[in-house]
């Protein structure tokens, strides 16, 4: 018998506390079982939370190109020396126990040193977590100083930065030195051995990159680094960790941001319980954001920013059939690879004193001056109020009512009819017609071609201040009543009358279509969609003997005795108008002079809208000789780069000015 | 039978004890110890290169006199091509100068030669050396570019008192700022883990987008002077190939490496005439 038979199924407390244990059992059994097979999925989300990681880098933005393929914005590599700091935990480790020796030996030296009334009780204990910052940021300082070393540098590390980085992104290498040039990244692919000799590692990103520095720069816009949109980050649970992010902020980097913004790549990691990186479990590398092929000629683009020079301005040129914006400037401005990777502060309030932001054809409106007499004229001649034969006598000044209204002719233009009205820019002519017609009818007009409205351009930030002032317009704007010499005013494009240089191409354009609308674009339009835009509106509503007669008037501008004399170039049929505006600006009042016009009249093909803007007091400017010149340098090269649409043979290039 | 246990656990027991010397051995004996072994062999593999030079020797007295017409011939006609390309390269080194004065440029850097046997070659996975057999006593620097006529061998690792330790341009460790012919854009030259069989072959990447290649219009991977090692131009290897990399806009590719860069016997090392000034260039 062996020693413990005798409680074989014989005591029922043995069985008692049998059963009890084998119930137990059960329960530990099931409840594991519930855990690992029923309760499987929620365990396995919270192993992924505690354990994997996400890193999100977004993808290059697309290249923009001109109409001709030229690159206007492309990106560039952007060099900069990192460190995983996960590469550094051992010299982290062993260079805290020599900071803490340290600091022990210095405590206690202190601590013997001091009177022993004053000694407290014990020694001191050292401040373990500044001791590990300290440690930590002298680790990394030493490498930077190597990179200084080689490429001649002074960057400094500070230890905000480094807890910063530590605590928001641990898993991204840490900047020891951003934007490099590429001597100096050559030389630290050289000097600096590769992982894991050196924990130094030089990355290469991209910066957004402009050839035509300046050129354009308002048209194209900037971008700006952001982080990701809580949005953009998936919604499971796991903790991710993103790159930041281009993001437009002006000109078309921001209209087409959506377009231009590449595919975020995505990296998933398993972490050790510290959360530094131990094995990568996906990639999807990230993907470039699509091209844009735009309507911008670059040679006209730079042909009007060099004629602008340093002056503020604007100057816009369209494709009179398409509505494509072959240049579009506004001055001052800024080199945008100055704002790229990132904006420095001095940059931004240099750009900022001299007002550069601001894109002067579309953000801006003015008032046209006399180029709005186009206007007056066709308003007049489709009320029946203006005929060939119409027929007014300058004298110099028009009186209304008690004010007296001035022509630009001090001696009078003496008795005009429309077509020296427009040659000449007679304001009598209009001050008369323009009260004739009055204003309901000139302001329906300038509303028929959207003179209050904005253009629609796919660019950001255009204008609302559109003023197409009317009685009822006045009355809710100021409280005061119309008056006749508000009328007058408006008939010269004075008054309260704001239009932007954009709005005037657009004019100029559908004059030149005979057509009301023009819808501007800065796509370039594919060939065969260029006969088939629909630019809404409707006909001018003139007949051809009254268009006629408007276009005699405007050629006769460009002609030997018109304003605009100094645009007219031989052989090339120029219809345009000059004005010349009062406008109140930087407090003070300054002269707005502008050009409007297209060609060549016989087949018109290009329109152009040029304003200048005076920034002082003494600066005497004038539509004709002002704005006229940078109006003919876009038409001298868009008869260069375009020969025969301004309907020269490649051979006959060689036109002259007058 | 307690003996036998403990004669068998003898070499176990010696091997404890020496590491356990090692470890308690100071830093610095452990240093010179490292440091001094490759002067320590150097005599040894003088002497095997020296018997292989031997070798050569008495094979090449085998051959027959017309051998040595014909390749005295090809010498004679080999040497006044050379003569030749001197004096051109004479007449070019002046016209540089003369270019360089009249635009106020910086003088290139310049390097002095030094011509060195290769004594041993020490090729694995993980890196790829030669030694050399000239060291300090020929000033030779660490960091200096080593070439030969097929283009870049590698750089100098390590300078012993009559020897040098060459890191070869297919070593894993290898890595150097390159760029494409006719391209000045700077890209990133890497060896790699190489495989017995074919040919050395190197990895190259930061390529610009806009570069294409094929195997038909493979292009030329250079140095440049961006660095400060090399002088610029010195050829690398070739791309046929470039695909997409990670960062979604730059391009990574394979670099056939000339075939001869394993078997070299003699290279000659680039010493940089002035310290190098890193900064110069960039200025």
């Amino acid at each position: 018998m062996e020693p413990l038979d005798h409680h074989k199924g014989e005591n029922p407390r043995i069985l008692f506390f049998l059963w009890i244990t084998l119930l137990l059992a059960a329960i530990l059994v099931a409840g594991l079982a519930w855990r690992q097979l029923i309760d499987r999925d929620a365990y396995e989300v919270i192993e992924k939370r505690q354990t994997e990681r996400r890193i999100l880098k977004p993808g290059p933005r697309g290249d923009i190109y001109d109409r001709r393929g030229r690159l206007l914005v492309g990106n560039r590599p952007h060099y900069s020396a990192v460190v995983y700091l996960d590469d550094l935990r051992p010299e982290f480790r062993s260079h805290y126990s020599k900071v803490l020796r340290e600091e022990r030996a210095r405590l206690e030296e202190v601590f013997v040193n001091t009177p022993t009334e004053e000694r407290p009780d014990a020694l001191p204990h050292p401040n373990y977590k500044q001791l590990q910052w300290k440690a930590r940021q002298a680790v990394v300082q030493k490498y930077l100083d190597q990179i200084n070393a080689i490429t001649g540098r002074e960057d400094r590390l500070t230890e905000s930065r480094l807890i910063r980085h530590f605590n928001e992104n641990l898993l991204l290498p840490l900047p020891l030195v951003r934007d490099l040039t590429p001597d100096q990244y050559a030389q630290l692919i050289e000097q600096i051995p590769p992982p894991p000799r050196s924990p130094i590692q030089i990355h290469t990103d991209t910066a957004r990159y402009y050839p035509y520095r300046e050129l354009a720069a308002h048209l194209l816009g900037y971008v700006q680094n952001k982080n990701l949109k809580p949005e953009e980050y998936p919604n499971d649970g796991i903790k991710t960790f993103a790159f930041q992010k281009k993001v437009g902020r002006s000109g078309l980097e921001a209209y087409f941001n959506e377009t231009l913004s590449g595919t975020t790549g995505r990296e998933l990691w398993r972490v050790d319980p510290l959360g530094f990186q131990d094995t990568r479990l996906e990639l999807n590398a990230p993907q470039q954001g699509q091209s844009l092929n735009i309507s911008i000629d670059i040679d006209l683009q730079r042909a009007a920013e060099t004629a602008l020079g340093d002056r503020a301005g604007a100057a816009v040129a369209l494709d009179v059939h398409t509505g494509e914006v072959l240049a579009l400037v506004s001055h001052p401005t800024y080199n945008q690879n100055h704002l790229s990777p990132f904006i420095p502060q001095n940059t931004f309030d240099a750009i900022n004193e001299t007002g550069a932001w601001l894109n002067r054809a579309l953000q801006l409106s003015y008032p046209p001056g006399s180029t709005f007499k186009l206007l007056t004229a066709i308003a007049g001649m489709r009320h029946g109020s203006i005929d060939p034969e119409t027929t007014h006598n300058c004298g110099g000044v028009y009186r209304v009512g008690n004010r007296v209204f001035r022509c630009h002719a001090s001696g009078g233009h003496g008795p005009v009819q429309l077509a020296d009205a427009i040659e000449g820019s007679c304001n009598v002519f209009f001050y008369a017609e323009g009260l004739s017609m009055g204003i309901d009818v000139l302001s329906a007009e300038a509303q028929r071609f959207g003179f209050h409205e904005k253009t629609g351009i796919e660019l950001p930030y255009a204008t609302k201040r559109n003023i197409v002032p009317s009685k009822k317009w006045k009355r809710e704007a100021t409280g005061s009543g119309w008056v006749p010499g508000d009328t007058a005013n408006t008939a010269i494009g004075q008054g309260f009358l704001l239009a932007t240089p954009l709005r005037m191409a657009c004019f100029t354009a559908s004059l030149a279509r005979n057509e009301t609308r023009t819808q501007p674009s800065i796509l370039a339009q594919p060939p065969q969609h260029k006969n088939s835009i629909d630019h809404g509106g409707e006909a001018l509503g003139l007949s051809p003997r009254q268009r006629a007669l408007l276009w005699q008037g405007m050629e006769r501008v460009t002609g030997r005795r018109g304003t605009g004399r100094l645009v007219g170039i031989d052989d090339f049929r120029i219809a345009g108008k000059t004005g010349t505006a009062d406008f109140r600006a930087h407090g003070k009042e300054v002269n707005l002079a502008w050009f409007v016009g297209f060609a060549p009249v016989e087949n018109p093909q290009i329109a152009v809208a040029v304003m200048v803007e005076g920034t002082e007091e003494s600066q005497q400017y004038h539509g004709g000789s002002t704005a006229g010149p940078i109006a003919k340098d876009l038409f001298l090269e868009f008869i260069k780069r375009y020969p025969e649409r301004a309907g020269k043979a490649p051979s006959s290039r060689s036109s002259t000015a007058k | 039978m307690a003996k036998l246990r403990l004669e068998r656990l003898k070499p176990l027991v010696a091997l404890a004890a020496f590491l356990f010397l090692w470890w308690i051995i100071p830093a610095t004996v452990k240093s010179f110890t490292r440091l001094t072994f490759a002067e320590f062999h150097a005599p040894a593999w003088l002497v095997t290169a020296k018997i292989d030079q031997l070798s050569e020797f008495w094979a090449a007295r085998n051959h027959s006199k017309i051998d040595l017409l014909e390749t005295g011939r090809d010498l004679a006609r080999t040497n006044a091509r050379y003569q030749v390309m001197a004096q051109r390269y004479q007449s070019l080194e002046e016209e540089i100068t003369r270019l360089e004065n009249l635009l106020t440029l910086p003088p290139q850097r310049e390097y002095h030669h030094e011509i060195a046997r290769v004594i041993r070659r020490d090729l694995n996975a993980w890196w790829q050396h030669l030694l050399i057999r000239k060291g300090r006593d020929y000033q030779i620097p660490v960091g200096a570019a080593v070439i030969f006529s097929g283009g870049v061998v590698g750089r100098v690792a390590e300078v012993y008192a009559y020897t040098s330790r060459v890191e070869l341009i297919t070593s894993p460790r290898f890595r150097m700022a390159a760029s494409f012919e006719g391209d000045s854009r700077p890209v990133v030259y890497q060896g790699r883990i190489q495989s017995g069989f074919v040919s050395p072959r190197g990895e190259v990447s930061d390529v610009p987008q806009d570069l294409l290649t094929t195997s038909r219009n493979p292009l030329n991977l250079v140095s440049t002077h961006l660095g400060g090692t090399c002088p610029p131009g010195l050829k690398i290897g070739v791309v046929s190939w470039l695909a997409p990399g990670s960062t979604g806009i730059f391009q990574t590719g394979a670099v056939e490496l000339d075939d001869r860069l394993h078997t070299l016997k003699e290279v000659t090392v680039l010493i940089p005439l002035i310290t190098n000034d890193f900064n110069r260039d960039a200025n």
